[in-house]
C-alpha cells in the first residue's frame, strides 16, 4: 500500500492526497477545455473532430474496462463480459429509446452467466 | 421529457432533475458504489471516499486512485496515470460548452459547468441540450448533473459500508454497469455514420493499442486514430 508523504502527514493526509494527486489531475483538462472552447462555435468543423475523438476515447474505455476489468470483474469470464456487451447493444439496435431495458439485459446476462457458469 | 421557452427557471431545472432520475442518475450512482468499498480496502475514511465522487466526479480516475494506493504505486505515477486518463475531458468538454455558451456569461459559470463534464452529463447533454432554449439549458444542465451526483454521492456512502457483504456475481454486476452504462448512451447519443465508425473504431483499437503502446499512451493513441478515421469516413458520407 501506498504510504503518506512523512511530512505531509496527519489527519487531513487522505484528503490532501485525494486533492493533489486525483482531482487536480483530473478537473486540469476540463479547466483547460474553458481556455480552448472560447470562441469555438457550435457548428465547427473543429468541433466535429473533438466530438469523433471524445466518442472513440469513450468507447476505448468501455473496451478496457471489459478486457482488463478492475476487482470483482475480473473473476467473471471474458466470454460473458463481452456477450453482455452484445446484450445490452442488441436491445439498442432494435429500438434506441429502450435505455434502461438495454442496461438491464446487459446486467442480467452478466450476473446471470456468472451465477451459471461459474467465476474464473 | 421538452422543455418550453416561456417557463421559469425552477420549472426548468425541475425537469433537469426528474430527466436525471428517469434512469441516468440511478446508474450513476450504483456504478460509483463500488469506489466506497474501494476506498474502505486502503483504510481511508468515507468522507475521502464521498468526496472523490463530488471533486473528481469520474468513475476511472476514482477507481484508478484507490486501487492505486492499494497496489502500492508511486505518488507520481498515480496522478500521471489519472491525468493520462483524464485527458478525456479535455475534448468531450471543448465539445459540450458552446451548447451551454452565451453572450456575457462568465468565466467562473463555465468553470464551474465544466466540472460536471462526465459520461453521463456529456452524453445525455448533447443529446437533450439542443432541443431546450438556448436561455434554459444552464439550469436545466446544472439541475441535471447535480442530481446525478447527489444519488452518486449517497451511492458511494452506501457502497462503503455494504459492499463488502454482496456474493461475486452481483459485485461483478456492479462494476459491470460502468461499462455497459458508457456503451448504452454512446449508442443512444450517434448522429450519424462518422458517429458509428468511431464508436467501433475506439472499441476495437483499445485493446490492441493497449497491447502495443505502453506509459498510458495506448489510450488517446487509440482516440485520435479512431476519431480521424471517423471525421473523414463521416464526410464522405455526407458530400456523396
Amino acid at each position: 500500500m501506498t504510504q503518506p508523504i512523512a511530512w505531509l502527514d496527519g489527519p487531513y493526509w487522505p484528503y490532501l492526497a485525494l486533492f493533489l494527486f486525483a482531482v487536480l489531475p483530473t478537473e486540469i483538462w476540463r479547466w483547460l477545455a474553458v481556455v480552448f472552447a472560447r470562441g469555438l462555435g457550435a457548428e465547427s468543423a473543429l468541433l466535429d473532430w473533438v466530438r469523433a475523438v471524445a466518442t472513440a476515447l469513450l468507447a476505448g474505455i468501455v473496451a478496457k474496462l471489459i478486457v482488463s476489468p478492475p476487482g470483482a470483474l475480473a473473476h467473471a469470464p471474458l466470454l460473458i463480459r463481452i456477450t453482455a456487451l452484445a446484450a445490452a447493444v442488441a436491445v439498442m439496435a432494435i429500438d434506441r429509446r429502450r435505455m434502461m431495458l438495454a442496461v438491464l439485459m446487459g446486467e442480467a446476462v452478466l450476473i446471470g452467466g456468472v451465477w451459471l457458469f461459474g467465476a474464473v | 421529457m421538452s422543455v418550453s421557452a416561456d417557463w421559469s427557471w425552477q420549472r426548468v431545472a425541475l425537469a433537469g432533475m426528474r430527466d436525471a432520475l428517469s434512469l441516468p442518475a440511478w446508474i450513476v450512482g450504483f456504478g460509483l458504489v463500488g469506489i466506497g468499498s474501494l476506498a474502505r480496502d486502503v483504510g481511508y475514511p468515507v468522507g475521502s471516499a464521498v468526496l472523490s465522487t463530488i471533486l473528481v466526479w469520474a468513475g476511472p480516475s476514482q477507481v484508478l486512485f484507490f486501487a492505486s494506493i492499494a497496489a502500492g504505486a508511486a505518488w507520481s505515477a498515480i496522478a500521471i496515470a489519472i491525468g493520462f486518463a483524464s485527458l478525456r475531458f479535455l475534448p468531450m468538454t471543448v465539445a459540450i460548452l458552446p451548447l451551454l455558451r452565451r453572450p456575457g456569461q462568465s468565466v467562473w459559470l463555465q468553470l464551474l459547468l465544466a466540472h460536471y463534464v462526465a459520461v453521463t452529463a456529456w452524453t445525455e447533454g448533447l443529446r437533450r441540450l439542443p432541443a431546450i432554449p438556448l436561455h434554459q439549458r444552464v439550469p436545466y444542465f446544472l439541475a441535471f448533473a447535480n442530481t446525478c451526483m447527489a444519488v452518486s454521492a449517497l451511492g458511494t456512502f452506501a457502497g462503503y459500508y455494504l459492499v463488502g457483504a454482496l456474493p461475486l456475481p452481483f459485485a461483478a454486476g456492479l462494476l459491470c454497469l460502468t461499462p455497459i452504462f458508457f456503451l448504452v448512451s454512446l449508442t443512444a447519443g450517434l448522429r450519424h455514420r462518422g458517429d458509428v465508425v468511431a464508436l467501433i473504431l475506439g472499441l476495437v483499437l483499445a485493446p490492441i493499442c493497449e497491447r502495443f503502446i505502453g506509459g498510458g499512451f495506448d489510450l488517446i493513441v487509440a482516440g485520435l486514430v479512431a476519431g480521424t478515421i471517423a471525421l473523414f469516413v463521416g464526410k464522405r458520407r455526407k458530400t456523396a
